[in-house]
Formats: C-alpha cells, sequence, structure tokens
C-alpha cells in the first residue's frame, strides 16, 4: 500500500514538472491564447506614394488573415492598423508619434517612402520600436538611419531590397546587352528616394562606360514637366535615367515620347508596380527596372502566396504586396519566438526586435534571413514593362 | 472622448504619452505669439515661416559642422531670424494691408524655393537630418521657453509699446498725428515677431529629427496655419493666439475618427469666426468662452497714447 | 531652345488666364481672393471625375466643370465676402476667410476616396491623376525640331480669345460699365441705382469660370490633377503674376503671366533647373519693394 502511494506520488511529481517545463518551453502552441499583437502600419495610400501603400496594405493584410485563421501567433491574434502618411514626411512622423506612444502599438510597418523613412525610422529608434520598412529602399535607411552618426540603429530593419543594389544590376544588364555610350539623368532632387537612386546612377555609370551629360534636377511638387524633360532630349542621349517615384515617371516617359525620343528609359524601385507601368502605357513598353520580386519565381512559397491574393483581390500581387506579405511573416515569426508578457511594453518591444534579428523563414521573396545590418540580401528580377500595365522578365541575378 | 478622459484621471499617464503633442502644442504656441505680436500692431505678416527656417536651419548647421552647446545654437538662430527680419522690414513695412501679406508670401517662398533649395550647405532639397534630436526631453525646453515668452508678452501689452502698437492698429494715421513713431514701432514688432519665430524655428529643429524645405514646414501652408492659431484664437490679448494654437493642434489627437476631416472643419472654423466672432475665442465683448477667473479687466485696445 | 519658348508660352497661357480672374476680384473689390487657386483646382478634378467616374463625355464634363467654378463663385461671395461687407469688416478679413473656404474645398476633395462622405465628388483622395490617353483627340506634330501637342497649343487661342472677350465686355458693355463703377466708388455706384451686390457676384462668377478653366486646360495638357495643383502651382506664382502686371490691371495679369512663363524658362536654361522655383517669387518681391503698382498699374493710392 505504502509502495502505491509513493508511487502515485512519484507519478503526480513527474506529471507536475514536466507539464511545469513544457509551459515555460519554446514549442507550446497556445501560450498566447487570447491576447492580441498589436501592429502598425504606416504607409502611403494615398499622394505620390499611393501608387504603392496600396499594395503594401493588401499583402500585408492578407498575411494578417491567414495567420488568424489558422491559430493566430502562439494563439494570440494579431491586430493591425493601416495608418495613411498621405506621402508627407511630417505627418509619417506625426502617425508613428500616435501609434508608438498613444496606440502603443509592439512594432510598426513602414513608412512606404524613403522620404518619410528620415523622419519616422529615428524616432522609432529613439521611442525604441521595432519597424519593418517595407518598400523604402533609399541610402542610409539601414542600418545608419542616423547618418552621418555611424551608430547603427538597433530597432530598424528592412525587408525591401536597397537601391544600391538594384540599380547597379539594372544598369549593367542593359549596357551588357546593348552598350549605350550616352545618358542623361532626371532626378526630384528634393525626394530622398529619387536624389539617393541619382547619386548610384552617378556612381555606377562609369563602371560601364556610360557618360552621363547632364543631371537634371526638379522638385517633386512641379506639375509641369516638359521644360525638364526638352532639356533631356534636346541632348540626345542613349539612356534617359529615372529614379522618380510615383506619377513623375510616367509623365517624364509619356512627354519624351511626344518629343520625339526613342531612347531606353532606365529606372528604380518607383518603376516596379501595375499602376506606373498602366500609367505610362506605350510611351514605357520597355522601360527596365530592377526588383525584388516576381510573379512567376519559383520559390518554394511564391505560388500559393499569388494564388491566394488572386482569390482574395482580384488581381495580381507585384513587388510592393509580397514585401508587405513577408513583413507580416516576419514580425509573427519574430514574435512567437520573442517570449512576450503583453505587460511590459518595452520589454516586449526589445524582445521582438531581438527576435527579428534571428528570424529565417521562407517568404515569396525567397528564404529570408537579415543580414547583419538588418538588411535584405537576394535575387534580383530585371523587368521590363510591356506597355500594357504589366511586365516581362528580362533576366533574373542571384545573389553574389 | 478617450483623450480627454485619460487627460482628467491619470494625467501622469496622459503626459507620458503625449510628450510629443505637447512639446507641438508648446512650439505652435510660440510660433502664434510670433504672430500675435504682428497682428496686435496691425500688420498683416505671414513672414513667420521663413524665419522658423532661419532659426531652424542656423541651430542645426552649428550643431552639425560646429557641435556647439543647444543654447547657443538656438540663441545664434533667433539672432540670425532677427537680423534678416531687419532687412526685410525695411522695404516691406511701407506696405499696407493686403500687399504687406503678399510681400511676406513672397519673402518665404524665395527663401524656401530660391535661396534654400539651390544652397548645397542647406541639403537643398532633401534638408538636413539631425542626429541629436531630442524629441523626449527637449519639452521642459520647450514649455520652459513659452512660459518666459507669454510672460514677455504680457508685460509688453500692458506697457508703451503695447499702447503704440494698439493704436497703430486701430488708426495709423491717427497715432502718427499724435506723434507715434509708426514706422519705428511697426518695425519693432515685425523684428520682435521674426525672433520669436526663428526662436520657435530652432527649437523644433531640436525636437525633429529632419528639417526640410518643404511647404508644410515653412511654406505657405505653414503661414495659413499660424495665422488660424491667431484668427481662431483671437488676437486681442496675449492669450488668445496660444488657445488657438492649443485647439488647432490638439484636433486631430482628440478627434480620432474624424481626423481625415480637420482641415475642412478648421476651414469652417476660419470662415464662422471671421464673420461672426472676428475677436475669436479669447477676445472681449459678446461670449468669451475661455477667460481664466484672475484675467483683470482691463480694456486693451484703446489706450489713451503718451 | 526653340521647344523651350513654346513650353514658356504654354504654361505662361495657364499662368495669365488664371491671373486675369484673381486681378479682375482684385480690381473690382480690392479683395484677394485666396480661394481662386482651389476653385482651380476643383475645375479640374469635378470635370476629371465625371469623365472618369460617371463616364460623360469630356465636353459636357468640361462645361459641367466650368458651371460649377462659377457656382462656387457664388458660393465665395455669399459665405466669404457678403457677410463681411455689410459689417464693414476690413478687405483683411476677406482675405481670412477666403483662405478658410480655399482649405475646406482642397481638404474635401483630399478626402474624397470611395466609401466617404466626400466620394460623389472625387474618390482619387490626395493622388494625381491623369485624363486617361483618348479623352480627347490629342495628336502631335512635329515641326522642324518642335514638338506640338494638340491639347497645349489650343490653350493659346482658348485663353486669348477669353481675355480679349473679357476686356471687351468690361470696356465697351454696361454691364462692364457697372463693374468699372463698383471698383470705382462702391458707394456711389449704388447711390447711382446699380446693384451692387449683384455686380459683385458677376464679378465672382466669372472669375471663378475663369479660375475653373484655366485649371481644367491645366489638367489636359500637363496631364495632372490632384486636390495641390492649385497650392503647387498657381496660387504662389498667380501672385507673382498679378504683382508684375499691376493689381487689378487685366492686360498686366495677361503680359504678367506670359513674362512669368519666359522668365522662368528662361532661369532654367541659364541658371540651372534648380532656379526655377525661386525665380517667381524674387520677381515678386522685388516687384513689391520697387514698384509695387506693377507695370500697368496705377499709382498706388493709401490702401488699408
Amino acid at each position: 500500500m505504502k509502495r502505491l502511494h509513493l508511487v502515485t506520488w512519484l507519478a503526480a511529481a513527474v506529471f507536475v514538472a514536466a507539464c511545469g517545463s513544457t509551459g515555460g518551453g519554446s514549442s507550446n502552441t497556445s501560450s498566447y491564447a487570447g491576447k492580441t499583437i498589436k501592429l502598425g502600419a504606416i504607409l502611403s495610400i494615398t499622394g505620390a506614394g499611393g501608387v504603392y501603400g496600396p499594395q503594401s496594405r493588401d499583402g500585408a493584410n492578407l498575411a494578417v488573415k491567414q495567420i488568424n485563421s489558422s491559430g493566430g501567433v502562439n494563439g494570440a491574434q494579431i491586430a493591425l492598423t493601416i495608418n495613411d502618411d498621405a506621402s508627407d514626411k511630417a505627418q509619417s512622423a506625426q502617425v508613428a508619434q500616435k501609434l508608438i506612444q498613444e496606440e502603443q502599438d509592439l512594432a510598426l510597418l513602414g513608412p512606404t517612402l524613403s522620404n518619410s523613412a528620415v523622419a519616422v525610422h529615428p524616432l522609432a529608434e529613439t521611442l525604441k520600436t521595432p519597424i519593418l520598412a517595407v518598400s523604402t529602399t533609399g541610402i542610409n535607411i539601414v542600418p545608419n538611419c542616423n547618418a552621418p552618426s555611424t551608430v547603427p540603429c538597433k530597432y530598424v530593419f528592412r525587408d525591401s531590397l536597397g537601391e544600391e543594389t538594384a540599380i547597379p544590376d539594372n544598369i549593367k544588364s542593359y549596357a551588357a546587352d546593348s552598350h549605350p555610350s550616352t545618358g542623361v539623368l532626371l532626378v526630384a532632387q528634393d525626394d530622398k528616394f529619387s536624389s539617393d537612386g541619382g547619386t548610384i546612377v552617378q556612381n555606377t555609370v562609369g563602371q560601364y562606360n556610360i557618360q552621363l551629360l547632364k543631371t537634371i534636377k526638379f522638385n517633386k511638387a512641379e506639375a509641369d514637366l516638359s521644360p525638364y524633360v526638352t532639356q533631356a532630349v534636346q541632348l540626345k542621349p542613349d539612356v534617359i535615367f529615372i529614379t522618380s517615384l510615383g506619377g513623375i515617371p510616367a509623365k517624364i516617359m509619356t512627354e519624351a515620347r511626344k518629343q520625339g525620343w526613342t531612347g531606353q528609359f532606365l529606372g528604380g524601385n518607383g518603376f516596379n508596380t501595375a499602376t506606373v507601368s498602366k500609367q505610362a502605357a506605350d510611351a514605357g513598353k520597355g522601360a527596365r527596372s530592377a526588383s525584388a520580386w516576381y510573379l512567376g519565381n519559383n520559390f518554394a512559397s511564391n505560388a500559393d502566396f499569388v494564388t491566394a491574393y488572386r482569390a482574395e483581390y482580384n488581381k495580381d500581387p507585384d513587388q510592393f504586396a509580397a514585401q508587405g506579405y513577408a513583413a507580416i511573416k516576419i514580425l509573427a515569426d519574430a514574435a512567437k519566438r520573442a517570449n512576450l508578457t503583453f505587460s511590459d511594453l518595452a520589454g516586449d518591444r526589445d524582445k521582438q526586435r531581438a527576435a527579428m534579428e534571428s528570424v529565417n523563414i521562407q517568404t515569396p521573396l525567397g528564404p529570408f534571413q537579415f543580414t547583419s545590418a538588418h538588411d535584405v540580401k537576394q535575387t534580383v528580377w530585371v523587368i521590363a514593362m510591356d506597355g500594357v500595365g504589366g511586365f516581362t522578365l528580362v533576366h533574373q541575378i542571384n545573389p553574389s | 472622448m478617450d483623450f480627454f478622459i485619460q487627460l482628467f484621471t491619470d494625467p501622469v499617464a496622459f503626459w507620458n504619452s503625449h510628450t510629443l503633442l505637447i512639446a507641438q502644442i508648446g512650439i505652435n504656441s510660440i510660433l502664434a505669439s510670433s504672430m500675435f505680436v504682428v497682428l496686435y500692431s496691425g500688420q498683416l505678416s505671414l513672414a513667420a515661416p521663413g524665419f522658423m527656417a532661419i532659426g531652424a536651419y542656423t541651430s542645426l548647421l552649428m550643431d552639425l559642422h560646429w557641435h556647439t552647446p543647444l543654447a547657443l545654437n538656438i540663441a545664434a538662430g533667433l539672432l540670425v531670424a532677427g537680423v534678416v527680419g531687419v532687412f526685410v522690414g525695411l522695404p516691406v513695412l511701407r506696405l499696407r494691408g493686403v500687399f504687406l501679406a503678399i510681400a511676406t508670401i513672397g519673402f518665404i517662398e524665395a527663401l524656401r524655393l530660391g535661396v534654400i533649395l539651390n544652397l548645397p550647405i542647406t541639403g537643398e532639397g532633401l534638408g538636413l537630418k539631425n542626429p541629436n534630436a531630442d524629441p523626449l526631453g527637449g519639452i521642459n525646453l520647450v514649455l520652459g521657453s513659452l512660459l518666459v515668452v507669454l510672460f514677455l508678452m504680457w508685460r509688453l501689452t500692458k506697457g508703451r509699446l503695447g499702447s503704440a502698437w494698439a493704436a497703430i492698429r486701430q488708426d495709423e494715421l491717427a497715432a502718427l498725428s499724435q506723434g507715434i513713431n509708426v514706422a519705428q514701432y511697426k518695425m519693432i514688432a515685425f523684428v520682435l515677431s521674426a525672433l520669436l519665430a526663428g526662436f520657435a524655428g530652432g527649437l523644433e529643429a531640436h525636437l525633429n529629427f529632419f528639417v526640410d524645405p518643404g511647404d508644410q514646414q515653412y511654406g505657405v501652408t505653414r503661414a495659413v496655419q499660424i495665422l488660424t492659431f491667431a484668427v481662431l484664437g483671437g488676437s486681442g490679448n496675449f492669450l488668445g493666439p496660444v488657445v488657438g494654437a492649443l485647439v488647432v493642434t490638439s484636433l486631430p489627437w482628440v478627434f480620432q475618427q474624424a481626423q481625415a476631416y480637420i482641415n475642412v472643419v478648421t476651414g469652417l472654423f476660419l470662415i464662422a469666426v471671421i464673420v461672426f466672432r472676428p475677436q475669436g475665442i479669447v477676445g472681449r465683448g459678446g461670449l468669451a468662452i475661455v477667460k481664466p477667473w484672475w484675467w483683470p479687466r482691463r480694456n486693451v485696445s484703446a489706450p489713451a497714447p503718451r | 531652345m526653340d521647344q523651350q519658348i513654346l513650353n514658356a508660352i504654354f504654361i505662361g497661357s495657364i499662368y495669365a488666364l488664371f491671373a486675369v480672374g484673381y486681378t479682375l476680384v482684385f480690381g473690382v473689390l480690392d479683395i484677394l481672393n485666396l480661394a481662386h487657386s482651389a476653385v482651380f483646382m476643383l475645375g479640374a478634378a469635378i470635370t476629371y471625375s465625371l469623365v472618369v467616374n460617371r463616364g460623360q463625355s469630356f465636353w459636357i464634363a468640361c462645361i459641367l466643370g466650368i458651371a460649377a467654378s462659377a457656382v462656387m463663385g457664388l458660393v465665395i461671395e455669399h459665405v466669404c465676402l457678403r457677410p463681411l461687407r455689410r459689417r464693414k469688416a476690413p478687405p483683411i478679413a476677406a482675405l481670412i476667410s477666403t483662405i478658410g473656404l480655399a482649405l475646406i474645398i482642397v481638404a474635401a476633395v483630399e478626402q474624397g476616396q470611395p466609401g466617404t462622405f466626400f466620394s460623389w465628388l472625387w474618390v482619387d483622395g490626395a493622388n494625381s491623376v491623369a485624363f486617361p490617353a483618348g479623352t480627347i483627340p490629342n495628336p502631335t506634330w512635329h515641326v522642324g525640331d518642335l514638338t506640338l501637342e494638340a491639347s497645349k497649343v489650343a490653350i493659346i487661342p482658348i485663353s486669348i480669345i477669353l481675355m480679349l472677350v473679357l476686356g471687351y465686355v468690361i470696356r465697351y458693355t454696361q454691364v462692364g460699365r457697372g463693374l468699372r463703377a463698383v471698383a470705382e466708388n462702391p458707394r456711389a455706384a449704388r447711390l447711382m441705382g446699380l446693384d451692387v451686390d449683384r455686380m459683385i457676384s458677376l464679378t465672382l462668377v466669372i472669375s471663378s469660370a475663369l479660375g475653373g478653366l484655366a485649371g481644367i486646360l491645366f489638367g489636359v495638357a500637363l496631364g495632372d490633377i490632384s486636390p495641390y495643383i492649385g497650392r503647387d502651382n498657381v496660387e504662389v506664382r498667380g501672385l507673382a503674376v498679378i504683382v508684375l502686371g499691376g493689381m487689378g490691371s487685366i492686360p498686366g495679369a495677361v503680359v504678367g503671366g506670359y513674362l512669368l512663363g519666359m522668365i522662368e524658362v528662361l532661369a532654367l536654361v541659364v541658371l540651372g533647373s534648380n532656379a526655377r522655383g525661386g525665380v517667381a517669387f524674387a520677381a515678386l518681391f522685388l516687384m513689391l519693394v520697387l514698384r509695387p503698382q506693377g507695370l500697368f498699374g496705377a499709382q498706388l493710392r493709401e490702401r488699408i
């Protein structure tokens, strides 16, 4: 009798110990049950960046929906708010302030434009809130968000391939195909993305024996671009580099074609969405850029992503949608491993940040890991506008 | 209404989760005071954003290139703004009413689009980044400065300057005939306004991680916003514009659902105030909504000039 | 270089047409109507919405757009100006109330998105849109080195005819005499039996219709329609033009418009593209300081 008693006690003790250890372990599936993971996205749904923001939003929302309907993150539901910054830097900063201080979001996504990131990223860093950029590709987004200071920003990440890789790849690919000898650069000097792209073009063309005849600067708010285009066209270059975003690329291309120029357009990340291709229509046919994603890529989770996106929205996804989708996957994966307490916001944000650094998952962009600089290294797809609102694949360049 | 609930039930938490808003209100109040000074002396000058830009760029450039202490940078910004104010004021103060307004618009846009965009040192179109910005710590500086500014405004309006300005605003020719050196007093008001705006600009640059020559920062849009503070609050006494700044700045935070329509509401308010109650919220006469109990019952708009 | 001259003429025509409306109101009322740039934008926005969201033909949409702008002129008069006239408020007050109306108009369009309150007016929010290709026939001709686009070329005769018509009306018709009388001395005009309020309404209607039309031409020729086209492109430039030309002078506004277009393109070519933006305002500032009456204005009397 006593022995049975002892065994029972031992069994009970072992049972309790086993339960205790799995309760604090890393692979339990419901320790966040009943909680909400608050995420805030700062996107340009309207304004110049409004040609990109809605796609990021749609991609992110799709991921949230998928995750929430299959058990959430360890049982917690994701609550994602989409906040429009109207493509304005100051408004972007204000929205960030609200999301960090008043809404008390765990982590943020965005902002859409590199120009706005100048204001938002250092703020998030100072207020110790992790922020994952989904479409900013300018210089010094990561790791030195406070450039010229060289102290890396711990809380800033991005999943959007930088122009520093994309533009040279694009130029190199075209130079190899067609050996152009002259070019003119048109750049919106008051937009960071455009200006950075311009700097990269200037630093790259020499390597491929393209002579940059002139750099023409204008302000992004100007509606009348014809004098600038005239200046460019009158120089009769082989290539016109357009590093702008929003409605500007299509305008420049249309005007240049009207003025009788027949050369090649080379652009940056600003080209990589269907809206711009559609706006440019026939004038943009053949215009090339380097993209971080391509509809028909063969990565493991891409086909499912495309199917789900088409089913949800009745249209094809694009690079921005893929990056928004991947961002949510990244944040969710980090949250899962971060041992969040949901009662200590500052501590949770720091844990989230740390967990993000070790993310290693499959996304439609390919297998995804952050570099030590919180940046992205991935395959590059050189695409060309097809003149009817879409793109064709020109080259695939694998990461070195 | 959660905004007000938190404000009254848990002020400490409210403070902590709204430091950025409160700091912005402080800066806007100083800008509103800058507007007050010129409006009180009867001049519709929209030059504040230009002087802000001067203060902001000067203080930030000093920090970036010479690493001088903050107080020195802001003081320098303020002084440079004041000096420019003298040079701008000289030709411009001869103009009256609408023409003065247009000239000051010309000044701020020429500064923004002509000068700042073309000087490499200002970072041209991209502006400058401020790695030493202190959005959280800066609030004490801002609020402290605001108290000093308000005290200054109070003394000024009670004193001889205030009386002279009020007389000039009432009727410039009459003031002239009473022996008031109109040109001199107008210049003083203009330069003081420039100093205040330059000061606010330097402070704002310290709180944000960037300065850039965008229209929302230093253009006509900003000038209209500052004008709105003064008009809504009323420029008959020094607290009016501050109240206006408080109301307008906090609107988007209070009415979160209606945030999208803030400008519509502001525009409606502006028309309503100008048409029905030009003296603004804090104005004498009629139903003055905001009047602190200690408000001295002095008639400040019809003084006997000395 | 020749193409640049053409560019200057095209944009100059739009500046001129816009400035004529501005200066007309100033001439008759001594008031700066800062809602004019918002009406410019509204004309373009309404026309675009009618064509793209409601499937109207461009020409009908155009007429409706101009009509809507004219109606907005009446709104300006009744909401912003008349109540202030009744209270004998100074012109500064009218400046401020028109600023308020401009804020409302721009915000209404800015907030127009599918499913919101203003979606009947506009659904593209803060985006910049263009008329779809083929909305109007727009052939392009190449003459030597020059590129001539029909929509841009058309602006010149349209603007010039309108300005000539307006000039004729003001000089030689009874209505025009009435307007001039009000401009000269509203009190005397009223005592002579003129319905001053009606004259003022007419002024605002004409001015706003012209402004709206300038906006439509802008949207068609430059392929850019957004809530901000007024603010960014013509609001302050319009001021520069009327100051250059002389405030209250219609021929001044016309000459000033083309002059500004030329100066800007000249600055672009000679000083570099950076300079284009600041030129207008430097010119404005200098003109106000050196010769406030502008090129064609009469010697300025004291105006408070």
